[in-house]
């Protein structure tokens, strides 16, 4: 179970995130919503601990998130990694990531590390890739790599941040078939999203967020209201099919 | 020509100096760390300037001043939030002013900017190449022990400390075996060839294999050829051998662009 219990956090006297409490029982799939610049990304970086000068607290199975963390990951796939295309790394190099921490310093991966990665590259299905180099994929391989090397931290928490960007739409349907795959197993997703059709066919609980809380909620209780208060009165919600 | 011992140890210098910084060649290109090379040799200037007036150890004190200065950049760079690129070009330049107002107070003292800037590799002495040597182990047993944190961490630092690895450590440590390097390595190298040889093995390695660890093999080949030939060369047209070796890895450095270009071609 994740807790966020009165998230206040501030750039310059400007609240990004302002009295979040909210909670996240086990094995939902969450998606998290709300107009660009509503710090949806900020409250992923917070429960990751990647940006820490918040007030209030962050609980992750009961103990803080600094002190969880400390012997537990999440499996983490964000909106944008900064890398150089030309990084001389294969996929499965890449997907190792995910399992270095367990290892420790000065411990190489053995055989049955490099077979668990494979494993997780054949469960997203780009196994047939482990050897090209990460700079030679297209953004539906691409994202399915961040998903292997999440899926190999062995977290029953995946968080990710617009999976769908860069991807075509039957990828992003493909992906989030995927992910329903992942969620039936056990897993808790926590994706953003800007692709409502999606979220409300896969996810199980809508979070609405544009500085502070708008709702948090069944899917199925989601109303045009919810999404007026949170995107604003220009906002019109329109029905596509893929 | 090897019947002379000066000239056996000023060899050895030359390669053990190579393969120490081709070693780290590959890590400090892909982390982008290049200019903080050659801003830690520019420091060590000024240690090198504060050692002979002073007259202490050369190395001893060199290594003391390059990670104070070092310690004094990052700390300057957090406190007052300022770009660390600045921070490090500011301490660059009051480090060479003070080195050269240092020299001048040792009056006794004749300085040789040729020397400081392409070294010396004739002056080496046994306790040089003992410190060398143990410093290519030294290297080569960090980058094998712990070449899985080196890897994320030059791929991405947020993303490697997110999935757990601990990255920060293993990154400072890396900063430290830089700057020791540097130090012991500017005196007989001097700057111009410290620095080139931080970039150019590594710069022509990934222009010719797109794997990490046959780049820091190709890095170590490509510095031990260009410090036989450049030391050959040298000899016989009787230049500085520190220039030469650059010269000779420039020349390198070109025929794998053309290489590289070449085999881009081809697979188009």
């Amino acid at each position: 179970m994740i807790e966020f219990r009165n998230i206040n956090y501030r750039i310059n006297l400007k609240y990004i995130l302002e009295n979040i409490n909210l909670t996240i029982a086990d094995n939902e799939f969450v998606a998290i919503i709300g107009p660009n610049g509503a710090g949806k990304s900020t409250l992923i970086k917070i429960l990751l601990n990647i940006v820490s000068d918040y007030e209030g607290k962050v609980l992750i199975d009961g103990r803080t998130n600094t002190d969880w963390l400390k012997d537990n990951r999440i499996g983490y796939l964000p909106q944008k990694e900064d890398f150089d295309r030309q990084f001389p790394a294969s996929v499965l190099e890449l997907v190792l990531m995910g399992s270095a921490a367990t290892k420790g310093l000065f411990r190489r991966f053995s055989t049955d590390d490099r077979k668990q990665a494979e494993q997780a590259l054949d469960e997203v299905g780009i196994l047939s890739l482990k050897a090209q180099q990460i700079g030679s994929l297209s953004g539906g391989e691409w994202q399915r790599l961040l998903l292997a090397r999440a899926l190999l931290t062995g977290s029953k928490y995946l968080i990710l941040d617009e999976p769908e960007a860069g991807i075509d739409k039957p990828g992003v349907t493909n992906f989030f078939d995927l992910l329903a795959a992942l969620h039936k197993q056990g897993k808790t997703i926590i994706t953003i999203s800007h692709d409502l059709h999606m979220l409300n066919k896969y996810c199980t609980f809508l979070v609405c967020l544009n500085r502070t809380l708008h709702c948090h909620t069944e899917t199925d209780l989601l109303t045009a209201e919810h999404i007026h208060n949170t995107f604003g009165d220009g906002v019109k919600l329109i029905e596509k099919d893929y | 020509m090897l019947s002379y011992s000066f000239l056996i140890h000023a060899l050895l210098g030359a390669i053990l100096s190579g393969i120490s910084l081709a070693i780290l060649s590959p890590f400090v290109t892909l982390k982008k760390i290049a200019y903080m090379g050659e801003a830690l040799s520019h420091i060590a200037f000024a240690g090198i300037a504060l050692a002979l007036l002073l007259s202490l150890n050369l190395t001893l004190t060199t290594v003391i001043f390059v990670l104070a200065v070092a310690g004094l950049i990052g700390f300057v760079s957090r406190f007052f939030q300022t770009e660390e690129t600045n921070v490090i070009t500011i301490f660059l330049s009051i480090a060479m002013a003070l080195g050269i107002v240092l020299i001048s107070l040792k009056k006794d003292y004749s300085f040789d900017l040729a020397s400081y800037l392409f070294g010396n590799v004739l002056l080496v002495t046994k306790t040089d190449l003992w410190s060398l040597g143990l410093l290519a182990i030294l290297n080569t047993a960090f980058i094998v022990l712990l070449y899985k944190e080196l890897f994320y961490l030059i791929y991405n630092m947020t993303m490697a400390e997110v999935f757990g690895i601990r990255v920060k450590t293993v990154y400072y440590a890396f900063l430290l075996l830089l700057a020791l390097n540097i130090v012991i390595s500017v005196k007989i190298a001097g700057i111009i060839l410290v620095t080139a040889q931080l970039i150019l093995p590594a710069s022509i390695a990934f222009r010719l294999v797109k794997r990490l660890k046959p780049a820091i093999v190709i890095s170590v080949i490509v510095s031990l050829f260009s410090s036989l030939i450049g030391f050959y060369l040298s000899w016989v047209f009787n230049l500085p051998t520190g220039a030469v070796i650059v010269l000779v890895e420039f020349v390198l450095y070109l025929l794998s662009l053309i290489l590289y270009r070449k085999s881009q071609k081809q697979a188009q």
